[in-house]
């Protein structure tokens, strides 16, 4: 019909859809990690592999490092305001796509990584809990333990660590790697469902 | 020192108390200019600092979005029309939080008087216009700092857009395109404005703005504007602003 603008029919996903998260502060250990549960979720299956998010893929913190120097540094709360942008930009263009098309995605490090971090830092869970109320729940979570004083090369916690309040006091750098890395390693409490941030019409 | 450190959030909190409710002490102050492009803000923020200097105040201005961390990474991201209504919260949200530690409470700590060419009630207007939930978007902005003064200078959606379209072609965000489907950016200015003015007017009866009839003379407004501020800044500090302070100050190891 002329002027009918509706949208061709979405092919049904198939069912194996799943987004598995990976958590940690060593990020090549995370990295390892998110290979291996890949792998494990598609056994013998490569096209339901939807593949690794990574961490900014936006490429905010990237830009964010090239900034600093003049601009002042940032606070926990700037870092973790940054790294839900990352992680908005990361679920639009890599993990809703894979998921709509029936594919395993796994998401390393996803929303726990940050919420350790923010709470070694001392923001209220509270807070951290709203800011990642758009991430929708992982059907699988794995924390990668880690010695933390050997880790954090690399990564969102290293990379918050180091920048954080201008990240000049090594020992409270460590400080935070290591705490962020014994709230990852703690019993977590039962899944609640997250609301999206959308409003309802 | 961190935020988790609950002795050094207690004095942090103690010495705010006592830095902003200290009569014999000139307190900062913080008065934010609200309202919808083409209101007239900017002008009236100039004349209004003009004329606080020449009363001897110390005064220090801030912009939206213009954070010089935070800035680049937005503007980037604009000029590819690359950000989601999340991710356009999100990252003015890191801008308005750097602009709060690096500039606004400083100055505020140091007893100058800040003027806000538009503050976070300017994000939770354009991202509830998006399709955000308010909820949601206000908590981004915790600990919340709650100016003494805000003007909200109201005009119509229709004013706005023969103001704004006077001048130049509205931006593909200032515009809404992300969000309305529309190609035309002055019809999609016209609509998403609308959408825009309609959550400021609900936000100024919830937080109590002191509405300017920005459809007035210049030199009308001004007037208006410095009476209320003479009438406005004998008001108390506001307690609510304690949390923000005392983590910017916890933050920065209660050094100051």
């Amino acid at each position: 019909m002329a002027g009918d603008e509706r949208k061709p029919p979405v092919r049904v996903a198939r069912t194996r859809a799943k987004l598995v998260a990976v958590d940690g502060v060593d990020a090549p250990a995370v990295l390892a990690a998110a290979k291996a549960a890949l792998a494990a979720t598609t056994p013998g299956e490569p096209a339901a592999r939807g593949g690794i998010s990574r961490w900014d893929a936006s490429g905010i913190f990237q830009d964010l490092e090239v900034a600093e120097e003049e601009a002042g540094a940032a606070s926990a709360r700037t870092l973790l305001l940054l790294y839900a942008a990352d992680l908005a930009f990361r679920l639009r263009w890599q993990i809703r796509p894979a998921l709509l098309e029936g594919r395993t995605v796994v998401a390393a490090p996803y929303v726990d990584t940050a919420i350790a971090f923010g709470r070694a830092a001392g923001l209220p869970s509270t807070w951290l809990a709203n800011l990642f109320r758009f991430a929708p729940r992982a059907a699988e979570r794995h924390v990668v333990a880690t010695q933390a004083a050997a880790a954090a090369k690399d990564g969102f916690v290293a990379f918050a660590s180091h920048h954080v309040n201008g990240g000049s006091d090594l020992r409270a750098r460590q400080r935070l790697i290591t705490q962020t890395a014994a709230i990852l390693a703690r019993p977590r409490p039962a899944a609640r469902r997250r609301r999206s941030p959308r409003a309802r019409s | 020192m961190s935020l988790s450190d609950q002795t050094a959030l207690q004095r942090a909190r103690r010495l705010a108390r006592q830095r902003f409710t200290d009569p014999k002490r000139k307190r900062g102050l913080l008065v934010a200019f609200e309202g919808p492009d083409g209101s007239g803000k900017t002008t009236q923020r100039k004349l209004f600092k003009t004329w606080l200097k020449s009363e001897g105040y110390d005064v220090v201005t801030t912009k939206w979005n213009s954070s010089q961390l935070i800035k680049p990474i937005i503007k980037s991201r604009k000029a590819v029309r690359a950000l989601s209504p999340e991710e356009f919260s999100l990252l003015h949200g890191a801008d308005f939080r750097h602009r709060v530690e690096q500039v606004i409470l400083p100055a505020l700590w140091d007893g100058k008087l800040v003027i806000a060419d538009r503050f976070l009630f300017t994000g939770l207007a354009r991202d509830v216009a998006r399709g955000l939930d308010l909820d949601w978007v206000l908590r981004l902005y915790q600990p919340l700092l709650w100016p003494d003064l805000v003007f909200y200078f109201a005009v119509s959606p229709i004013t706005s857009g023969k103001r704004v379209t006077a001048t130049r072609m509205p931006s593909f965000y200032e515009a809404g395109q992300d969000v309305t489907d529309v190609d035309d950016p002055v019809e999609s200015y016209q609509r998403f404005i609308a959408r825009v003015i309609r959550e400021y007017e609900s936000l100024a009866l919830i937080f109590n703005f002191i509405t300017v009839d920005a459809e007035q003379s210049i030199g009308e407004q001004h007037r208006q504007i410095r009476d209320l501020f003479l009438e406005g800044q004998r008001r108390p500090w506001s307690p609510w602003n304690i949390e923000a302070v005392a983590e910017w100050l916890a933050m920065n190891g209660n050094r100051r």
